[in-house]
């Protein structure tokens, strides 16, 4: 009896002490989410950890910003061409750590600057000092709608009856490209402002239409314009490189393209991985 | 009042020899050491991948949940989902917080964000659903009924014990929680800050609203919404341990809806009408994080209002039923 008048003094006690708790719990709760009090994020800003990194080590720390081929659309196993260079880099003593993959399906130039905007993304290249970048192909085939309705560019806006289409899709690719490319500058200046120290690789683009005959001339003619845009923009910074990818793709589409008909596949990427490998070491 | 003191007190004592109390408490002690452990896992992995640093890991996830709103795939109310799930990310990031700071108390505060729609109503039933129909299934509710005391003080005494005990439950679930992960991750973090506020509409959220707020205090704001439910789900499994004869019934009975309440949640988003059902309702936490309602047009108040009117309907439904019913046996 003694025993169980001890109990329930106990569990009275805490029962009553715990509800009363709860109540105001409770009441907090309800009246913070039903009148928020005002706006007060300037709680903590963003601390700018700058990345004075100890380069002595000498450890490769990678991050891949950009398109669908940074993320590694259509390679089977997942691993794109980011991760492929990376294992590669990684195969001596080198050491290598992939930091971060922002690569984003669909992702245009303009996107691509968005991107570069978000605090997030900048504090990810602050800490990388090599930064893998593919961007552009959206611009380019996106932009003039080949992607979607692959070469039904019927062409009622032409004014000339006899215009043959190729050279239709040709103006409308490269309508596109000053735009881009100056855009493309502003991001690749703006990389390279967030982090100074890295090295920057860029992917030159390759025509995944070379082998649909009204796409074959004007694609290459206009991924050889955009290449070469970038490689003015690239040639003035020393610490950006170009990674061509046009010859590894030009007559070998089936064998390297994925079945999308745009997107390398698991060979594919391999051989760009290799190119990087090439260009880091 | 003086009446009914010792009938409580004789109450509490009953479910306390019933040892279901302990059995509650064993489950916890059971099931949070497991849920520790896998969350030490990801947590092991993720500084493994991420050379450590939250910041590189969050920014990850973000791209991650970019990526999957351009497939299309995926269904549109996930999408929406996840485009708040992306925006607060970014919000914890622009202000450098680290949303998951691996500590005792974020464990805690996870864990109980999780368990508030299933697991803590599951231990709650484990209690109330036998208060009555035990005592039919046992025949003792005869000698309760004969003693010389109204039947509405009867139940009365049961009622409060019950709630001096759900609020028990939510005590030790939140102790349990705490003193086991603490363990592993840290008894730590109750100041760190974590944002509310956010305040959401179709696809956006409006960050005007959001403010830091110190983990003690979300987790006792947290508690306090958890124990609101929790004493609608035992007044709920109170009435059908009244309306119903045997134990096991009762408490298939509110199994069932909980679990029925739990797939639907997932699921009906089309069906606007069940929002006034009580286990559409029981995730009142999702408000103070910031998560969607699993259904368009809830609020805390609406869904406050309707736990509150289940509540109370079953409350005067088990008075009405066992003051008036017959006891044959």
């Amino acid at each position: 009896m003694n025993d169980s008048k001890w109990t329930w003094r106990f569990v009275c006690l805490i029962s009553i002490a715990a509800t009363l708790i709860f109540i105001v719990g409770f009441g907090y709760a309800v009246k913070d989410i039903v009148y928020p009090q005002g706006d007060a994020p300037l709680t903590a800003l963003p601390q700018k950890t700058g990345a004075p990194d100890e380069e002595v080590t000498g450890i490769l720390k990678v991050v891949a910003i950009g398109d669908s081929l940074a993320k590694g659309t259509g390679d089977n196993t997942g691993s794109g061409f980011v991760k492929r260079a990376v294992e590669g880099m990684s195969e001596g003593d080198q050491e290598v750590n992939l930091l971060g993959n922002l690569g984003i399906n669909g992702l245009t130039t303009l996107g691509l600057q968005n991107e570069l905007n978000e605090e997030g993304v900048k504090y990810t290249l602050r800490q990388a000092n090599t930064i893998l970048v593919s961007i552009g192909g959206n611009d380019l085939f996106r932009g003039a709608g080949i992607v979607q309705s692959n070469s039904n560019t019927s062409s009622p806006t032409s004014d000339e009856p006899s215009a043959p289409t190729d050279e239709l899709t040709s103006k409308e690719l490269l309508a596109a490209l000053p735009e881009a490319s100056k855009r493309l500058e502003e991001a690749l200046l703006k990389i390279a402002e967030i982090n100074p120290e890295a090295k920057i690789y860029f992917l030159g683009l390759y025509n995944p239409f070379g082998d649909i005959p009204e796409l074959r001339v004007p694609g290459n003619q206009a991924v050889t314009v955009w290449n070469n845009a970038a490689m003015d923009i690239i040639n003035t910074h020393s610490n950006m490189t170009l990674v061509p990818t046009f010859d590894l793709f030009h007559n070998h589409l089936e064998k390297y393209l994925s079945t999308d008909h745009f997107h390398p596949n698991g060979d594919g990427y391999q051989r760009i991985a290799d190119r990087i490998i090439q260009a880091v070491h | 009042m003086n009446n009914l003191l010792p009938l409580i007190r004789n109450e509490c004592i009953k479910i306390l020899k019933k040892k279901r109390f302990y059995v509650i408490l064993l489950i916890l002690a059971v099931l949070v050491p497991m849920f520790t452990y896998a969350q030490m896992r990801i947590a092991e992995r993720s500084q493994d991948k991420f050379n450590s640093d939250w910041r590189l890991e969050v920014q990850q996830q973000i791209t991650d949940n970019q990526n999957s709103l351009s497939s299309d795939r995926i269904p549109e109310e996930w999408k929406s989902y996840r485009r708040i799930f992306v925006q607060q990310l970014q919000y914890y990031l622009d202000h450098d917080v680290n949303p998951n700071e691996p500590s005792g108390v974020t464990f805690t505060r996870e864990f109980l964000d999780n368990s508030v729609t299933l697991f803590i109503p599951l231990l709650i039933m484990a209690v109330a659903s036998d208060l009555v129909s035990g005592e039919r299934t046992t025949g003792t509710i005869k000698m309760l009924l004969t003693r010389p005391v109204k039947r509405w003080r009867v139940l009365f005494s049961k009622m409060t014990a019950l709630i001096m005990f759900v609020s028990l439950i939510v005590l030790s679930t939140f102790l349990v929680s705490y003193l086991i992960s603490g363990l592993a991750f840290g008894y730590r973090g109750f100041n760190v800050p974590v944002f509310t506020g956010f305040q959401i509409g179709g696809d956006t959220v409006n960050m005007s609203t959001v403010h830091a707020v110190p983990q003690w205090k979300y987790i006792l704001m947290q508690c306090g919404l958890i124990w609101f439910v929790s004493i609608v789900v035992a007044l709920l499994a109170f009435m059908v341990s009244v309306l119903v004869r045997s134990t096991a019934a009762s408490i298939v009975v509110m199994m069932a809806t909980l679990i029925a309440g739990t797939i639907l949640t997932n699921m009906a988003s089309a069906w606007t009408t069940a929002k006034y059902l009580f286990m559409v309702n029981l995730g009142l936490t999702g408000y103070l994080a910031g998560t969607p309602s699993p259904i368009e047009g809830m609020t805390l108040p609406f869904s406050m209002a309707v736990l509150g009117t289940w509540g109370l309907i079953s409350v005067i439904i088990s008075f009405t039923v066992f003051t008036k019913r017959d006891i044959l046996n």
